[in-house]
């Protein structure tokens, strides 16, 4: 047996934790480009190791070995500080999501879990979101203002239906906690597949609308592409991001994947049974593939669409969404309440 | 190779700058980055700030007007930087040479790492440039 000590810091830095993330989120990277890439008839990334699997980490060795410069104007500790939160933040929302437990090969834990970890994750994001908003304004670029402020707006924006359609499961599940929305899900799929009834059908339906609400929410809360519009280089540049070169540039850059991963892996414990999946595979397998099927979800969606105007962005928000996902909290109300 | 070059010379980020060029050579720096041909095969990835860029790519004569911009834009590229001259307008100042308001060359105004010639030059050989210069980096 290992120590409790000792197993906890290597869940916290090895497994599933620091390096286990940041490598998955470097791979997810990878997949993202090669995706795209294929999606528009070129090959992406070769000559860097196998099929150019270690582009991204030859993009944050390069980027950590830079000049590293601040503007004179900048507000040198909040230009510093802010890459760092920017990057450790989705980091830590995603210790709260089960992947697998290091002492039990068949076991799936959070590293840190208790009640209302839901509420953390999407407090976790809100902060996020001002992070950049900081990042940015504090470069003291103009282009790097506007692209703070288009992000400020559009995230929070479509945060709240982000909000209210990831309360859909914990209705379902009548709890706040991620691991035990995974369990509920599990649960009722064995529920479903001993004694199959008709109650199953709408709330699988609702799910689906969640996930598709969800998956929405989380493209803009990621600026890729319908929602690129605080980056939009024919623009502004490069956005909020503008100012930003050496160690602070990989950082955010880095920080974006760990992101991608994050949100992968909220829709895969939210809506599609987390770690779990039929017996001989460990959970931290299926997790993978579930993170790594919505990661294709994502990249796919930014590959085909172009981006939107900022009004259209915000009518998407408020006009579309938002009710859609009102309606779609009402329905759950009732059908929860039915079973 | 250490790895710090291994990582350099492996993700050439670009930043295109147009000094005075007459479109054709910004052209087919362009199409170099199209799926046909696909720098990002090498890693390169065309980037708008000069804050986030490696390699940049001038084309054109540099007129007496754009030099001082040239300059900022190069200084604002953070270390260590490489300059890539596209064209002959960008070598000697091309069909242009002699006006008198050309500085006939990025090179009387910036260090250049890498002349690709051509009036224009094709994809084809930008891409080739671009890999001789990471060859040159230590590839
Ligand atoms: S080298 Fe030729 S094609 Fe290129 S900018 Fe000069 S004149 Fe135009």
């Amino acid at each position: 047996m290992i120590p409790p000590v000792l197993s906890s810091l290597i869940q916290v830095f090895i497994f599933p934790g620091f390096i286990f993330i940041l490598s998955y989120a470097m791979f997810c990277e990878w997949v993202s480009r090669k995706f795209v890439a294929r999606l528009q008839n070129r090959v992406g990334p070769l000559y860097t190791g196998w099929e150019g699997i270690l582009q991204p980490l030859a993009d944050s060795i390069k980027l950590l070995a830079k000049e590293d410069i601040t503007p004179k104007a900048a507000d040198k500790f909040v230009f510093a500080l802010m890459p760092v939160a920017v990057f450790a933040l989705p980091l830590t929302a995603i210790f709260l999501i089960p992947i697998q437990s290091l002492t039990n090969l068949w076991g799936y834990s959070p590293i840190v879990s208790f009640e209302g970890d839901l509420i953390i994750v999407l407090f976790l994001l809100s902060v996020i979101i001002l992070s950049i908003f900081l990042a940015g304004w504090s470069s003291a670029n103009r282009f790097g203002i506007i692209g703070a402020t288009r992000a400020a707006l559009q995230m929070l924006a479509y945060e709240i239906p982000l909000g209210i359609a990831m309360i859909g499961p914990a209705i379902f599940a009548r709890s706040l906690s991620i691991g035990k929305i995974v369990e509920w899900q599990a649960q009722s799929m064995h529920n479903f597949l001993s004694a199959p009834n008709l109650m199953a059908i709408p709330v699988a339906l609702l799910l689906a609308v969640g996930f598709i609400i969800c998956t929405v929410c989380l493209l803009a809360e990621l600026e890729l592409r319908p929602f690129d519009s605080p980056e939009a280089e024919t623009e502004i540049v490069h956005g909020w991001q503008v100012e930003y070169s050496g160690k602070k540039l990989g950082l955010l850059r880095l920080g974006h994947d760990v992101k991608l991963v994050l949100a992968s892996a909220l829709l895969t414990s939210l809506f599609l049974g987390g770690p779990i999946g039929p017996w001989p595979i460990p959970p931290v397998v299926w997790f993978l593939l579930k993170t790594a099927v919505c990661v294709l979800i994502l990249s796919n969606a930014s590959a085909l669409f172009a981006r939107l105007r900022i009004d259209q962005m915000l009518g998407g928000s408020w006009r579309y969404l938002a009710p859609l996902s009102i309606l779609y909290i009402m329905a759950v109300q009732i059908i929860a309440g039915l079973m | 190779m250490d790895i710090v070059t291994w990582a350099r010379t492996r993700s050439p980020w670009l930043i295109h700058f147009n000094a005075g060029a007459c479109n054709a050579c910004d052209i087919e720096v362009v199409a170099a980055i199209t799926p046909r041909f696909d720098l990002e095969r090498f890693g390169a990835l065309l980037k708008g700030s000069p804050r986030h860029a490696d390699v940049m790519v001038v084309t054109g004569s540099v007129s007496r007007q754009v030099r001082e911009r040239l300059k900022r834009i190069y200084e604002q590229m953070p270390e260590p930087k490489f300059v890539v001259a596209v064209g002959a307008c960008a070598i000697s100042g091309g069909v242009f040479q002699q006006c008198y308001n050309v500085m006939e060359g990025v090179d009387k105004v910036i260090p250049v790492d890498a002349y690709i010639p051509g009036c224009s030059p094709k994809p084809e050989a930008i891409l080739d440039g671009v890999v001789k210069l990471l060859k040159s980096a230590g590839y």
